[in-house]
């Protein structure tokens, strides 16, 4: 499908496959497209050409629609002035759902306590939880979270990492949206990465990090020029920092250790790092950003 | 996707905001203190105009239901949940809009007969006329709280409806109705309120001059289904 905008293309032929009992993650940087495509599927913006459809239907044309897919767009979708409890008692009965499922979902986000509390006095996090309260109403089996995790604090973020295994485990189908890596690669078992409307990746997340994240080791010996020699000799592409420090890429620890081990250096250090998911990201998403800062001189 | 269950969401939506309770309070406290005022002094020669005199102050008050009901959709993408729960949009707006039009209806009603018992013991009304005061200021009441309903969903803005509306008739209609009295009578608010005069002049009476007044709120609220319908949301 194609999206909308006069001047530039939000999403373009993009083709999506959303997968359910798994928790899918949306990536992409800010302005790629990530909320226009969920705006699409629910039928908020008009696609300039293609279709989104569930099970091959287009979301308007579907009976109470809360009961088939719960949507978490913006936070701040629910009225200040209004409680939780009577934002979210609107939403079931325009669905035909019974008033209980407001309690239920309520005492799941942990808000029950502030139910009878205007929203214009809940914290980010707390608009968070009630947006993802409001997409839990119609007990749906398609969840469309976008950026669900802004504003929460850290024990936030594992209750959301929590529920969203527990729904794709039931058999759900999860699409949630994010602009961090780390955060995804937290909670997603699949990736599908957008960077200015279009598809860069989709793929299962232990393949996105076993192709990209290139390994690392890093090296610490007695004499670090010895280290550097030997690193060299075996064709090790290496970096020494100030304190004697190597870190040689594209190596595994087992591999360096025996080396080190056979020509007798001491070794102080051996660790491989992981850290690089981040950067593997980036690298894919390099020059796709719809708004990077210019490098600043210093 | 069924009418009623949209209905009562959106009957929900009203009922639980103060600020548009307290609109639907005010239309009936302001046109029922203005009106006591004005009927203690009623003028001989439009006796029921002296009673439903607080109407085109208690407008204002009907005009912020209708403006604030509809716009509240629009902050912080608040119709997005709405459609995504509702997603037939001409029959959202449709709700939305019978949700606006029978509080203010009954409301109206309620006024109507609250100021014409206050009015009515100076004024020396007929039970026509009596009648045609209650009805006309509960329709009449309705319909500005549509046409302003209609307007906010052309303009998507609270702010913006009421910064257009509530100079247009506390200001503009009176000045412009005073320099042209032929089209200027069939402004939405110099129509309407015909019905609430004794003895109407003009090519206008009491509920033709409602009938002008329901085709500009119907006018608004096509615009405002167009624009609902058309828009991204």
């Amino acid at each position: 499908m194609a999206g909308p905008g006069a001047h530039r293309r939000a999403v373009d032929g993009l083709t999506l496959t959303v997968r359910p009992g798994r928790v899918t993650g949306f990536l992409g940087p800010n302005g790629a497209g990530k909320s226009t495509t969920m705006r699409l599927v629910l039928g908020l913006d008009r696609p300039t050409s293609g279709t989104a459809t569930l099970d091959g239907h287009p979301y308007a044309g579907l009976r109470d629609p809360l009961r088939r897919v719960g949507a978490l767009l913006d936070a701040r979708a629910a009225h200040g002035s209004r409680t939780a409890h009577d934002h979210l008692l609107a939403l079931a009965v325009s669905n035909r759902l019974p008033a209980t499922r407001v309690g239920e979902v309520l005492e799941r986000t942990g808000l029950a306590p502030v139910a009878r509390r205007r929203v214009r006095t809940f914290s980010l996090g707390m608009r968070q939880r009630l947006g993802i309260a409001a997409a839990l109403l119609g007990d749906p089996e398609v969840i469309l979270l976008d950026e669900p995790a802004n504003g929460l604090d850290p024990e936030g973020i594992v209750w959301v990492r929590t529920l969203l295994r527990g729904l794709a485990a039931q058999g759900r189908t999860v699409l949630v949206s994010s602009h961090l890596m780390g955060e995804t690669a937290a909670f997603a078992d699949h990736l599908v990465v957008l960077g200015r409307g279009r598809l860069l990746a989709d793929t299962p997340v232990r393949d996105f990090i076993d192709a990209r994240v290139r390994p690392r080791v890093r090296v610490r010996s007695t004499d670090a020029d010895a280290l550097g020699t030997l690193l060299a000799r075996h064709g090790h592409e290496g970096e020494r920092a100030a304190d004697g420090t190597w870190t040689v890429r594209h190596a595994h620890v087992e591999e360096l250790g025996r080396l080190l081990a056979g020509e007798g250096l001491p070794v102080l250090e051996l660790a491989a790092e992981e850290a690089s998911l981040e950067e593997a990201y980036l690298d894919l998403t390099a020059g796709e950003a719809e708004f990077t800062a210019q490098p600043q001189e210093v | 996707m069924p009418f009623v269950p949209v209905l009562h969401a959106e009957w929900i939506k009203i009922r639980t905001l103060r600020s548009l309770l307290g609109a639907l309070a005010a239309v009936l406290v302001v046109t029922g203190a203005f009106s006591a005022v004005t009927a203690a002094r009623a003028d001989r020669s439009d006796p029921l105009y002296s009673v439903f005199f607080g109407v085109s102050l208690g407008q204002v008050a009907a005009v912020v239901f209708g403006a604030l009901a509809v716009s509240g959709e629009y902050r912080g993408g608040a119709l997005r949940l709405t459609l995504a729960a509702a997603p037939d949009r001409t029959r959202w707006f449709a709700a939305k809009v019978v949700a606006v039009a029978l509080p203010v209806l009954a409301v109206g009603l309620l006024t109507g007969l609250a100021t014409l018992a206050v009015g009515s013991a100076t004024a020396g009304l007929t039970w026509a006329q009596g009648l045609r005061g209650v009805v006309g200021c509960a329709l009449y009441l309705t319909l500005m709280a549509l046409l302003a309903a209609g307007l906010a969903g052309v303009l998507r803005s609270g702010v913006g409806t009421l910064g257009l509306l509530i100079p247009f008739l506390l200001i503009v209609s009176f000045v412009v109705g005073d320099l042209a009295s032929g089209a200027a009578g069939y402004l939405p608010d110099r129509a309407g309120q015909l019905a609430l005069h004794s003895a109407p002049e003009g090519p206008l009476g009491p509920w033709t001059g409602l009938a002008v007044t329901a085709l500009w709120a119907g006018a608004a609220l096509g615009a405002g289904a167009w624009c609902v319908r058309r828009r991204d949301a």
